[in-house]
């Protein structure tokens, strides 16, 4: 019998200095929804929002493919953000995402089998779309045709599946930006 | 219409693809809104569109992803490159500073980000570049890297 593993939160610090808000120009106080008198805003938003344009468009982007209702299950879609998050390295995020499939499944299964790397101990639905999500993350991609047959045999259908390609997606995309621009660190 | 993405991946509005996409209105426009946000911005920070279009260029093909790959192409030939800049596209590493610089980093962050650090950033602000330029910069390979992903599992739908 394995224990299983527990992750604890991590916090992010920026290589770059973020916008301090009382420096914030009209454009990033909007992009932030903000006020120059709020308190707390991320170090991650403040150093993003240095081009406050792309910053805009992703958040809106991003927060569609995780949380938009109906379609593929929530669960799903942090298990191929966790997959992603593994293969780019980003441990910040596979941390935040592995904890969000605990969460949402009331179960730390799943996590403790891709920590413990035993891809092995997954169900058939669970592994489908974690080989997915590895293999579209790799770069240049090593995803096929039997990916998606696999995905199609455990149940998926179309729209479930452009669900998953944009979760894995995005994270190819956040990936890029956290582990890139800044550190994580256990405690605060 | 098609969009940006529906053409990566080769869907016709005749394709039950094409349909499927457009349940999820806000990934269509929300993407096509990134694509502008990191290629056509409004306030570039000083990296030109031409940059960024050769930039997109040189990480369709690390990404091995001859559709974008032909896009950027024809987009790049419309902005009047430079000699360097074409030398950029075609994933050249013998270039000028900053560009030399510049091309590093994309090439590492595309094909191996789990191998970043804190110095790659050191050696963008050593090249020059700014803080709203190194995070646009990072912004244009973050979005390049998703849009080959989306394009490459429409692709493989279609096929599968």
């Amino acid at each position: 019998m394995i224990s299983s593993v527990r992750l604890k939160p991590l916090t992010w610090h920026p290589y770059i200095a973020p916008v301090e808000l009382s420096e914030a120009t009209p454009e990033q106080l909007e992009a932030m929804k903000v006020t120059p008198s709020a308190k707390k805003v991320s170090e991650y938003v403040r150093t993003l929002v240095h081009d406050p344009e792309s910053y805009l468009a992703r958040t809106v982007l991003f927060n569609a493919i995780m949380y938009v209702e109906g379609g593929l299950a929530r669960s799903d879609r942090e298990l191929g953000a966790l997959g992603a998050s593994m293969v780019n390295g980003c441990k910040f995020c596979a941390v935040v995402h592995a904890r969000r499939h605990a969460e949402l499944t009331r179960s730390d299964d799943v996590v403790t089998a891709l920590y413990l790397d035993r891809p092995e101990a997954l169900g058939p639905r669970d592994a489908a779309i974690y080989s997915f999500a590895r293999r579209l993350s790799a770069a240049p991609s090593e995803a096929t045709a039997d990916d998606i047959a696999a995905l199609r045999a455990v149940g998926m259908d179309d729209a479930e599946i452009i669900d998953l390609i944009h979760a894995i997606s995005i994270f190819g995309w956040a990936n890029r930006l956290m582990h890139i621009l800044g550190h994580a660190e256990t405690g605060k | 219409m098609i969009d940006a993405m529906d053409k990566a991946a080769g869907i016709s509005p005749d394709d039950a693809l094409f349909s499927t996409r457009r349940f999820r209105p806000e990934f269509v426009q929300g993407a096509e809104e990134c694509r502008l946000s990191v290629l056509k911005p409004a306030n570039d920070q000083g990296l030109a569109p031409n940059l960024r279009v050769a930039l997109a260029r040189r990480m369709a093909a690390l990404n091995a992803d001859a559709a974008l790959l032909d896009e950027y192409d024809t987009q790049l030939a419309q902005l009047d490159p430079t000699e360097q800049l074409r030398a950029l596209a075609h994933g050249e590493t013998d270039l000028e500073e900053p560009l030399a610089t510049i091309a590093r980093h994309v090439d590492l962050v595309t094909l191996t980000p789990n191998k970043a650090e804190a110095s790659h950033i050191a050696l963008l602000t050593q090249a020059g570049l700014n803080s709203p330029q190194i995070v646009a910069l990072s912004e244009l390979i973050a979005f390049v890297n998703f849009q080959t992903r989306v394009a490459t599992g429409l692709r493989l739908m279609r096929s599968a």
